[in-house]
């Protein structure tokens, strides 16, 4: 057993946690307050041009080869900065790999280096429907072959990186006639093609710097070969590529919760009540314990989820466990840690507001917590009867 | 061309320091370690210089220490460096700057390097000498404390940072040996495909007895903790007492008024 990152990985730890520290953290509260797309999108592209869109992505797409335990760390410190690029960030790298995996190689050879070398700004993953969130395979957006040309009618909401993806990939029903989820295939839509509509862009409670759409297909008509994978095959490649993208997930909040546990617990060696910091309080020595354990614990989850994955053993379980426990963890870091400012925390003159509004999504996106158990679940007992 | 660059891997300055079993130096087995950053300046400058060179030059980075040492190597060599020499030696913290220096040069002397760029001093022991010696015993042109470097035929103009505030300008021949400091350029970023492709590139092995059997000129007695400094000066009384104390106090300790 050894439990230790290689010189490589440390390598691409130290370089997110200095570009995020240089780069992105001194901008973080103003793209939460204000926005600056601008601002955001080049620092996208900076990170593009230094391999973190695609870290578990071959070298002949552009990619880092870096693996996922890499993309993990790269994913956590990015987050600790900002958790709006680092959203984008693993939902690019998530982008990359389902391209990877099931696209032909005129696909691959034309998407994965684009959003690689950061000449997309992003890549978006368009499955969510008003009415099929946690039942994705209750989509009713439809794609229907037509001569040479496929027809995609419907709408998908929280769209990630709508407005500034060149690529999305988007899930259609292909069989209205098949089981649930047996007549469902995926599509790659670029950016521009008439009949794709972004529509409105989504009020959040956190991660603002992060553009969150809906998307209108009407009579959106895309060419026969922008069908990725095998046609009705699109349902199990969604459920294949959400694992690597809850690893991604529970990164980013681990990143969150860390930023916030740290902040505070730095905020209560300095803050002084009843004439004695307020680090000296059992109660605030018990958030700080209870925080950095489950933290810890967490990293320790998704070090194993993104070391199986790389190993290339199965992973699903152990990916939902660690977005289950890492993104419920670092929520529970956010509350203390506002907690531990009191009424500073609830306060835009310090950022653990930010931290504890841009938290709390991570258990909602990439699947919910209670999604994430019913996949946990199934997955002991399947062993079992 | 051939350049070498010396680094060192050091502490996070971040850390913690507590002194070791033998009173002579830090603890290490809770820290986490870093390229040297007077050292990245040093590596950054030589890459510079390749690609002005359209790559002709082969940069060799050179590093003492112990197997950990690898990943400060392994920065560098994803920086830009061709390959490298790693002089394994876990007991280097308890040689001082001229043994140091001394396998340094025993190492270039047959290597015949154009050119050497070092850190102009270690963020953890900070002597600023192993460059110096290590120019000295090759008999080497050398400048310290860079903040400007161009190279143009055969020689290198340096801008020098000097006591006060003053920088002064040389010019040297090569073969010559320089110290990199704060202010000379902005290390870039390793790439993620660049760190991934540094572990094909050579990292020679040898040990200190290979190179140097100088015995050391200075020892380390003993590294202790500052003492805990006081609240500092709590200046009481009148307000223009107060301002007349304050005056006096910045004009003798400190260079704000003159």
């Amino acid at each position: 057993m050894f439990l230790e990152l290689t010189e490589e990985q440390k390598l691409i730890q130290e370089t997110a946690r200095n570009f995020a520290r240089s780069e992105l953290e001194p901008l973080a509260a103003k793209l939460d307050r204000e926005g600056d797309r601008p601002a955001f999108l080049a620092n996208l592209k900076k990170l593009a041009e230094l391999g973190f869109m695609g870290l578990n992505v071959q070298g002949e797409y552009g990619g880092s080869e870096a693996g996922v335990v890499a993309f993990s760390v790269a994913m956590t410190e990015i987050a600790r900065a900002c958790a709006s690029t680092a959203v984008t960030v693993s939902v690019n790298n998530m982008v990359c790999e389902v391209i990877q995996a099931v696209g032909s190689q005129e696909q691959k050879e034309k998407y994965i280096p684009r959003i690689c070398s950061g000449a997309y700004a992003a890549g978006s993953f368009a499955l969510t429907e008003t009415g099929a969130g946690s039942d994705p395979a209750g989509m009713t957006t439809t794609a229907v072959l037509d001569g040479d040309s496929w027809v995609l009618n419907g709408s998908k909401i929280f769209i990630t990186s709508a407005p500034y993806a060149g690529v999305f990939v988007v899930w259609a029903v292909t069989d209205r006639e098949a089981p649930k989820g047996k007549g469902i295939s995926c599509f790659l839509v670029e950016q521009g093609t008439p009949g794709l509509v972004i529509g409105k862009q989504e009020e959040k409670t956190g991660q603002h710097a992060s553009a969150t759409n809906e998307l209108v297909f009407d009579n959106c008509r895309i060419p026969k070969d922008a069908l990725m994978g095998k046609l009705n095959d699109g349902f199990r490649i969604a459920v294949a590529e959400l694992g690597g993208g809850r690893i991604g997930i529970g990164s980013l909040a681990l990143g969150v919760g860390l930023a916030a546990m740290d902040y505070a617990t730095r905020y209560s060696t300095e803050r002084v009540q009843f004439g004695q910091k307020i680090s000296s309080f059992q109660a605030i020595q018990w958030k700080i314990a209870d925080s950095y354990t489950e933290l810890e614990a967490a990293r320790l989850l998704l070090m194993n989820a993104a070391f199986r994955k790389e190993s290339g053993r199965p992973f699903a379980k152990e990916a939902s466990m660690a977005k289950l426990y890492a993104t419920e963890a670092a929520n529970r870091a956010c509350y203390n840690a506002v907690q531990m400012l009191g009424g500073y925390g609830y306060t835009a003159d310090f950022p653990v507001e930010r931290y504890a509004r841009d938290v709390r999504i991570t258990s909602i996106y990439e699947g919910t917590s209670e999604i994430q158990r019913v996949i946990i679940a199934r997955e002991i007992l399947k062993n079992i009867s | 061309m051939k350049i070498l660059v010396c680094i060192k891997q050091v502490p996070d300055m971040e850390s913690r320091f507590r002194p070791n079993g033998e009173k002579t130096w830090y603890d290490e087995s809770d820290l986490a370690f870093r390229m040297n950053e007077y050292d990245e300046y040093a590596v950054e400058q030589a890459v510079q210089l390749k690609e002005q060179l359209g790559g002709e030059p082969e940069i060799t980075v050179l590093s003492i220490g112990p197997e950990r040492t690898v990943e400060a190597i392994k920065k560098a060599l994803a920086m830009g460096g061709d390959r490298a020499v790693h002089i394994r030696d876990d007991r280097y913290y308890q040689k001082d700057p001229w043994q140091i220096a001394s396998m340094i040069a025993s190492y270039a002397k047959g290597e015949a390097f154009d050119l050497i760029f070092t850190g102009m001093q270690s963020q953890d022991r900070g002597s600023a000498q192993v460059g110096v010696i290590v120019a000295e015993l090759l008999g080497l042109s050398c400048a310290t404390t860079l903040v400007g470097f161009s190279y143009d035929g055969g020689t290198i103009t340096v801008k020098r940072e000097l006591e006060g505030g003053i920088k002064g300008v040389a010019k040297l021949k090569l073969p010559a040996l320089v110290t990199c400091q704060l202010g000379l350029n902005t290390p870039r970023y390793p790439t993620l495909p660049n760190i991934m492709k540094a572990k094909k590139k050579e990292i020679a092995s040898l040990t200190p007895a290979e190179l140097s059997g100088e015995a050391e000129l200075t020892a380390t007695a003993a590294i202790y903790p500052p003492a805990k400094k006081g609240g500092g000066l709590v200046l009481e009384g009148d307000i223009g007492v107060q301002v007349d104390r304050l005056m006096g106090i910045l004009k003798e300790k400190t260079a704000v008024l003159r």
